[in-house]
């Protein structure tokens, strides 16, 4: 189960009849209806991120109620769908990744139906993969011209080519396109009789400031550019030169060069260009109202603005909440939608302005200014209800349902308000859920100015009802004295917190109700400090309840220390990892403790209880680690080094993550899957929904959410189903299966279990980067065939048990 | 909004439990979103928008349109393979209209006109979706196409009218009702069989999961009776219920695991209150009492609702976590603004539910706002500053202490813990040869020790008191108290590691330069470490240091050895001569000589004469 595409990544298109909104969501292009907002259908065929839609437009009211569109993708290839049934009509395979793509010729073919349908001539901008070795400096994006009619890409036809490939630009009556490049807008004029070898002509603008964005006008020869200053650029009269229309070419050419041409510059082909300056920083969206009277405009302040175009005065609707990124005009005059940045999609009622529908997504990743030692948590899981809580940038935290692929509802972490462009001075930095998800604690870091004002702050929120409506139930100042939160944790069966600080100490918090919970009297629970302890002074770094709750462990740097949190009693102390531990989990129903620790030794140990010591461990560096409630299975999600990326990169084929599930009495990982976009990823069992009435234990989930917020629900037990080839994480290769191709003929190397046995120093194992000894060792460096024949058979035994579990 | 009366309500949940639709008799159909408690839609005009565009009926707006049923139909396109394909809502309507709303697309589907005169009375499906059935007032049932809405077939059930009207999950049956159940198989359109006994027009009917059911109840009957197919011409079961009916919904599990197996039977009452009933079989269901699901009694006593009583008014069995508890799903509250709720019931544990307080009218947002000042009274925010989150019930740690040397062997009495710890006595005695680790895990135990002192447990001291333990352990197998034989002494020197023979070597040097120790038995373990480890302690660094002391130290005593031997020697001679001389002048004569020789300790100083001396010392008590 798939989720959390990014809606914004492409600008969406209308349909004809403007019922049905297509939104480019990864590989798929999901179509939504614009009455209700809800998703109806999805064209699914791509290999990678589609980056354009064109729907193929009506040519007369009859035809209003076809649906053909073309995409593009980066996987190379254009398609023709139709998407009312959705169906694949064809595909153009053009080998070279497409980031944007505009096709004239369907556009501006007004009365001669009784023709022969012309051919039709797509423009696209692409990335050209051959690059010469020779020419380090190749300018890799290229714009290409490509038949559509008969798929061939136009032989040799580079109309030009910038630095990194450019979004394409089309009029709305198909006669032009151009691109903005730095400083220029390269503007082609698309030939009347398009063929093969036509050229288009081109023109350049210039400006001053490098331009972000531009529009051109529906039907007068007028093009609008935003630059990064927020400077509006309208040119009148573009390419009365170049371009000549009939007759009136040697007049207009005379006028022209008698006339001032005010705000032109230099010698380049306009009557005219005039600067409107409201935004105050960079643009990113403009575009002409169908009849031309308006301009839309709008940038990172959240704020879409209407210009006049003959006046120049403005209307605004602001509170959008979120830059902006696309705006989109519907066939339909009355609608049109604009995308945020923040993953959503409004749908406006047009004259108007007012927001009818909206569909949001997953909240995008966000960057947060770095706070100095405090880490921030990527996401909190709720295990029974199947939730993620992500932080926005808003200063809110959206909770977002995985099996749904909805979002289900925000809560404001701080009363303040958060304008697109404003400096961001509070960052809520930890978000920790309870296991049955009806506690919430939050901590919030307010940025120091001028090195005062700086506090820590640490929530507890209680959930009201089943629609997760957190409401604040405690504030706690400054817990930890100065020193910023590390780490919280809720104990899985009580109302019992710990939070862990780089001050060298944990607090364990007890919500009051505990004791009131006879008087029904719910209302009045607040949390209070149980135990403080600390370890030598130490920096506390991480922290873990066990399943049944009974031990809490706390690394301290290095070490982990091992609590009752009842008796704040010091039990045990293990140790000694050569890196601060960074992250530590009880695998579920098992004695084992996992300890993740990163730096320039990274580590992934597991623990036993019982002997109090390292059971076994692995030289990784972990992203991320994931144990499951009810099995001594754990998940980790594991990043190369990035030394050992470009070795690997064959190996890799672009998924720069593994994750790895492990029994954690054995060192051989039960299944293996490849992951794409892992760095700031995550992963975490989640409880599968209970509505299957077959099953009398619903199962337990993986999940793994990479950085860019998309996830994917599997279960981890299914890892040899064909269809989990399918929905594994990142458009995997079909050729791979549950295994590495090395692994999945020899068995784990033995060289690659690095330290099994149990020893606590030295990191002198042969393999400082397993992956690369496991995946380049040549034939002739291969262990005797008697060690990998008991490796070999001592994996396949393994694989059978996780089966039967 | 007036009293309410859920007997005129719609509701259908989707099949994910997703959506929630819910018509109240004005001709709107509300969506509702479950996850997030919001409108996702409203349906107020479905036909009208249509109709417009044909030009015809005009002057009907949503008000004229009363429906009558409404089902949610999961459409299973078949070539998908999840989710989109798309769930429609079949609705009835009074002037015998069938319609199909595409809910997610938000347009109507299809549209079967004048499908029952008189109007539709049920609309019922099977399980497996391939086609819709629906009943009218004029006693036929109609099959209709789901996906295009064709009329497929249609048969004459009744001459009566049909009140309702049930197709099994399996779709091979139907049972229409209206005060008499007939159940057709649905192939041939053939009467089965005949059940009497209900009064009045049945309400409700449903089939169990397995088919081999029908639950019906009829309007103002106070129970629900279950009917077996294939059974006796009389009721098989009747659950007793304090109001009559309006829902039922039922699952039975026979064929599942062993601990679900049994009847499941859910119903709401006209008042808005939930039934749930289990039992292991027919017989046993007969006698079980049911659980109740309500509105807290404190909920509707007050006054706050203006008339409108917040009840529950749709529920879904949703799936068993537990043995003989299931878990519903239920739509309550307001039916301005329902709340949704999860619920486990355990059988014989009556539930009460509380409706929230958030404003129905405002969307949530700014309701949270408004509501705020009500809200702080219930719910008061606590904020602790730092002194507060200071004071803990147990400010300071206590420890599980199992590190002192002379604690290591005794049996801990403390709790579960206590047998890790005794492992780690275990293990770093047994399992741990090397000594590297073995030196890792006392530096830990030292560490603890740090952790007593920074806590206020012990006294603050140097670091110098931890160091005999350490050189404690490191002494093992080494005996300063008495002389030991040359080989035995290099087994034990050579059994250690040099790190951890190094470390013997500067805390023997240490000992024998502060004279803690007798140098009878120190130098000759410094001599067998300098000659069996001098390899790596050549390679030290901070060894030459001591090594210079040593030797300066030697030498120092090396010159006055020669004295010290004839001294010796003359006091040995001095001594005999007095052993043998008079005793009265023994005492005098032997307190001048201590006298003597500790002048000239303290003039030497060192180890070395130390040892002479005690030798001397040792020899003279001898001989006294």
């Amino acid at each position: 189960m798939r989720g959390g595409k990014s809606y914004v990544s492409a600008p969406p298109a209308f349909s004809n009849d403007a019922k049905r909104l297509l939104v480019c969501t990864g590989a798929t292009v999901s179509i939504f209806s614009t009455s209700t907002g809800l998703q109806t259908s999805s064209l699914e065929g791509h290999k990678a991120l589609v980056t354009s839609i064109i729907v193929v437009p009506a040519s007369s009211p009859a035809s209003k109620v076809l649906c053909f569109c073309w995409t593009s993708s980066l996987d190379g290839t254009i398609r023709y769908w139709d998407f009312s049934a959705p169906e694949l009509m064809k595909t153009i395979d053009v080998k070279m990744p497409i980031y944007s793509m505009v096709i004239p010729s369907i556009l501006g073919q007004p009365a001669n139906d009784d023709e022969k349908p012309s051919q039709v001539f797509a423009y696209m901008s692409v990335e050209e993969t051959k690059v010469q070795e020779n020419k380090p400096k190749a300018l890799r994006g290229q714009i290409r011209k490509c038949n559509l009619t008969d798929s061939r890409l136009a032989g040799g036809l580079i109309l030009g080519e910038t630095q990194r490939p450019v979004p394409i630009i089309i009029s709305a009556s198909g006669k032009f396109f151009g691109t903005q490049s730095k400083r220029k807008l390269l503007i082609w004029k698309v030939p009347a009789k398009d063929s093969v070898s036509s050229v288009a002509k081109k023109i350049t603008l210039h400006h001053t400031k490098n331009l972000t964005v531009l529009a051109f006008h529906p039907t007068n020869r007028i093009v609008a550019a935003g630059d990064v200053t927020g400077r509006i650029l309208i040119w009148r009269g573009f390419g009365n030169q170049t371009f000549p229309i009939g007759d009136k070419l040697a007049n207009g050419r005379l006028i022209q060069h008698e006339e001032e041409r005010p705000g032109v510059r230099g010698d380049d082909d306009a009557d005219s260009c005039t600067t409107w300056h409201w935004h105050p920083s960079e643009v990113n969206v403009l575009s002409f109202s169908s009849d031309g009277a308006y301009l839309y405009s709008g940038g990172r302040e959240g704020v879409l603005v209407v210009w006049q175009l003959d006046t120049g005065k403005k209307k605004f609707l602001p509170r959008i909440g979120s830059p902006l990124l696309y705006f989109t005009d519907s066939p339909d005059p009355t609608l049109s939608s604009i995308s945020c940045a923040d993953n959503r999609i409004h749908i406006l009622k047009m004259p108007s302005m007012e927001i009818l529908k909206s569909i949001s997504g997953i909240k995008l990743p966000c960057s947060f200014p770095e706070v100095k030692e405090s880490p921030c948590s990527k996401f909190a899981f709720d295990y029974s209800a199947g939730l993620v809580a992500l932080r926005m940038e808003n200063y809110c935290i959206q909770l977002y349902s995985l099996f749904d692929d909805r979002e289900i509802s925000e809560i404001q972490v701080c009363e303040r308000n958060h304008q697109p462009g404003d400096d961001v001075t509070v960052i809520v930095t930890l978000v920790a859920l309870s296991q049955d998800g009806s506690m919430m604690c939050t901590t919030e870091v307010r940025l120091p100015e001028e090195d005062i004002g700086a506090l820590v702050c640490l929530k507890f929120w209680a959930s009201a009802s089943q629609n997760k409506s957190f409401c604040l139930s405690t504030i706690i100042y400054e817990p930890h004295r100065d020193a910023g939160v590390s780490a919280v944790a809720f104990h899985p069966t009580r109302n019992m917190a710990v939070s862990s600080s780089y001050g060298g100490d944990f607090k364990i918090w007890v919500c009051k109700d505990d004791i009131q919970q006879k008087s029904e009297m719910l209302q009045n629970s607040g949390w209070m400090c149980h135990a403080v302890g600390s370890y030598k002074k130490r920096p506390m770094t991480a922290v873990a309840f066990s399943a049944d709750g009974s031990v809490l462990a706390v690394a301290a740097e290095t070490v982990i220390t091992l609590w009752d949190p009842e008796k704040n009693v010091l039990v045990a102390i293990i140790g000694e990892m050569q890196e601060s531990i960074m992250n530590l989990s009880f695998v579920g129903k098992s004695e084992y403790l996992v300890s993740v620790s990163r730096g320039s030794k990274p580590r992934l140990a597991v623990w036993s209880m019982s002997k109090l010591s390292v059971s076994w461990s692995y030289k990784l560096h972990v992203e991320d680690v994931a144990c499951a409630v009810d099995s001594s299975l754990f998940a980790v999600l594991v990043l190369p080094k990035s030394s050992t990326v470009d070795s690997n990169e064959s190996i890799f084929q672009g998924k720069n993550g593994v994750i790895l599930l492990f029994n954690a009495t054995d060192p051989v990982p039960v299944a293996t899957w490849s992951a794409r976009e892992a760095s700031g990823g995550g992963v975490a069992f989640i409880q599968g929904n209970q509505s299957s009435f077959q099953q009398n234990v619903s199962p337990e989930f993986l999940v793994y959410m990479n950085g860019d917020h998309e996830y994917v629900v599997f279960d981890p037990n299914d890892s040899d189903a064909p269809e989990l080839s399918l929905t594994r994480p990142g458009h995997v290769v079909p050729e791979e299966t549950g295994q590495f191709g090395y692994a999945s003929i020899y068995g784990e190397l033995p060289e690659f279990e690095l330290k099994k046995n149990q020893s606590l120093l030295g990191p002198s194992g042969p393999s400082e980067r397993p992956w690369e000894t496991l995946f380049s060792g040549s034939s002739h460096n291969l262990p005797p065939l008697t060690k990998l024949c008991s490796a070999f058979l001592e994996s396949l035994l393994e694989k059978r048990t996780a089966i039967v579990e | 909004m007036g009293s309410l009366n859920i007997r005129d309500l719609l509701t259908a949940f989707s099949p994910s439990l997703d959506f929630f639709a819910i018509s109240t008799g004005d001709g709107r159909i509300k969506i509702w979103d479950t996850l997030k408690g919001q409108v996702q839609t409203e349906f107020a005009d479905i036909i009208e928008s249509e109709e417009t565009s044909i030009y015809k009926k005009q002057e009907r707006g949503h008000l004229a349109v009363d429906y009558t049923c409404m089902k949610w139909f999961f459409l299973e396109a078949k070539k998908k393979k999840r989710k989109l394909g798309c769930s429609i809502l079949v609705l009835g309507t009074g002037s015998g209209d069938v319609l199909a709303v595409d809910v997610s697309a938000g347009q109507l589907k299809w549209r079967v006109n004048d499908c029952h005169p008189g109007g539709v009375t049920a609309i019922s499906f099977s399980r497996n979706g391939s086609c819709v059935y629906s009943a009218g007032s004029d006693g036929m049932v109609c099959q209709i196409d789901p996906m295009t809405g064709n009329l497929l077939g249609k048969f004459k059930a009744s001459t009566k009218a049909i009140s309702s009207m049930s197709v099994s999950p399996d779709g091979k049956v139907l049972a229409t009702a209206s005060a008499r159940l007939r159940i057709f198989d649905c192939s041939n359109n053939k009467k089965i069989q005949k059940f009497s006994g209900h009064p009045g027009a049945v309400r409700c009917l449903i089939f169990s999961e397995d088919g081999k059911y029908v639950l019906s109840s009829s309007v103002g009957e106070r129970y629900v009776a279950i009917w077996s197919i294939g059974g006796g011409k009389s009721a098989s079961c009747v659950l007793p219920m304090e109001h009559p009916a309006v829902f039922l919904d039922s699952r039975c599990i026979f064929s599942g695991g062993v601990d679900h197996a049994g009847l499941y039977v859910l119903a709401i009452s006209e008042i808005g209150v939930c039934y749930f009933w289990f039992a292991q079989n027919i017989e046993e269901l007969r006698n079980t009492k049911p659980t109740k699901i309500s509105m807290s009694s404190e909920e509707i006593s007050s006054k706050n609702h203006k008339g409108a009583l917040p009840t529950i008014f749709a529920a879904m069995l949703q799936g068993f976590s537990k043995p003989a508890s299931g878990q519903l799903f239920v739509a309550y509250g307001l039916l301005v603004k329902p709340s949704f709720q999860k619920i486990l019931v355990h059988p014989g544990t009556d539930i009460k539910l509380n409706s929230s307080h958030d404003g129905v009218l405002l969307p949530m947002t700014q309701s949270l706002a408004k509501s705020k000042k009500g809200r702080d009274s219930q719910n008061r925010v606590i904020a602790l500053d730092r002194a507060n989150a200071e004071d803990a019930l147990l400010p300071i740690p206590k420890m599980l202490d199992p590190h002192e040397e002379k604690k290591r062997h005794e049996t801990l009495s403390i709790d579960t813990d206590a047998s890790m710890l005794d492992l780690v006595d275990k293990k770093s005695d047994a399992e741990f040869v090397k000594s590297e680790v073995y030196i890792e895990v006392e530096t830990s135990s030292i560490c603890l020790e740090d952790q007593l002192r920074s806590l206020g447990i012990l006294s603050k001291e140097d670091s110098s008191t931890s160091e005999p333990k350490l050189s404690s352990m490191i002494f093992k197998g080494v005996d300063l108290e008495a002389s030991m034989p040359q080989k035995k002494m290099k087994a034990v020197v050579l059994s250690k590691s040099p790190e951890d023979a190094y470390k013997l070597l500067g805390a023997l040097v240490t000992m024998w330069q502060s004279r803690s120790c007798s140098g009878k038995y120190v130098i000759p373990w410094i001599y067998s470490i300098l000659l069996n480890h001098s390899h790596y302690v050549v390679s030290q660094e901070p060894a030459t240091q001591m090594l210079n002391s040593l030797v300066k130290v030697t030498k120092s005593r090396g010159t006055t050895i020669q004295s010290l031997l004839q001294l010796s020697g003359r006091l040995q001679l001095l001594m005999t001569q007095i052993h043998k001389a008079t005793q009265a002048k023994t005492q005098l004569e032997n307190d001048d000589q201590m006298d003597e020789s500790d002048a000239e300790d303290e003039d030497v100083n060192d180890i070395l004469y130390r040892e002479e001396d005690d030798e001397s010392e040792l020899s003279s008590d001898d001989d006294e």
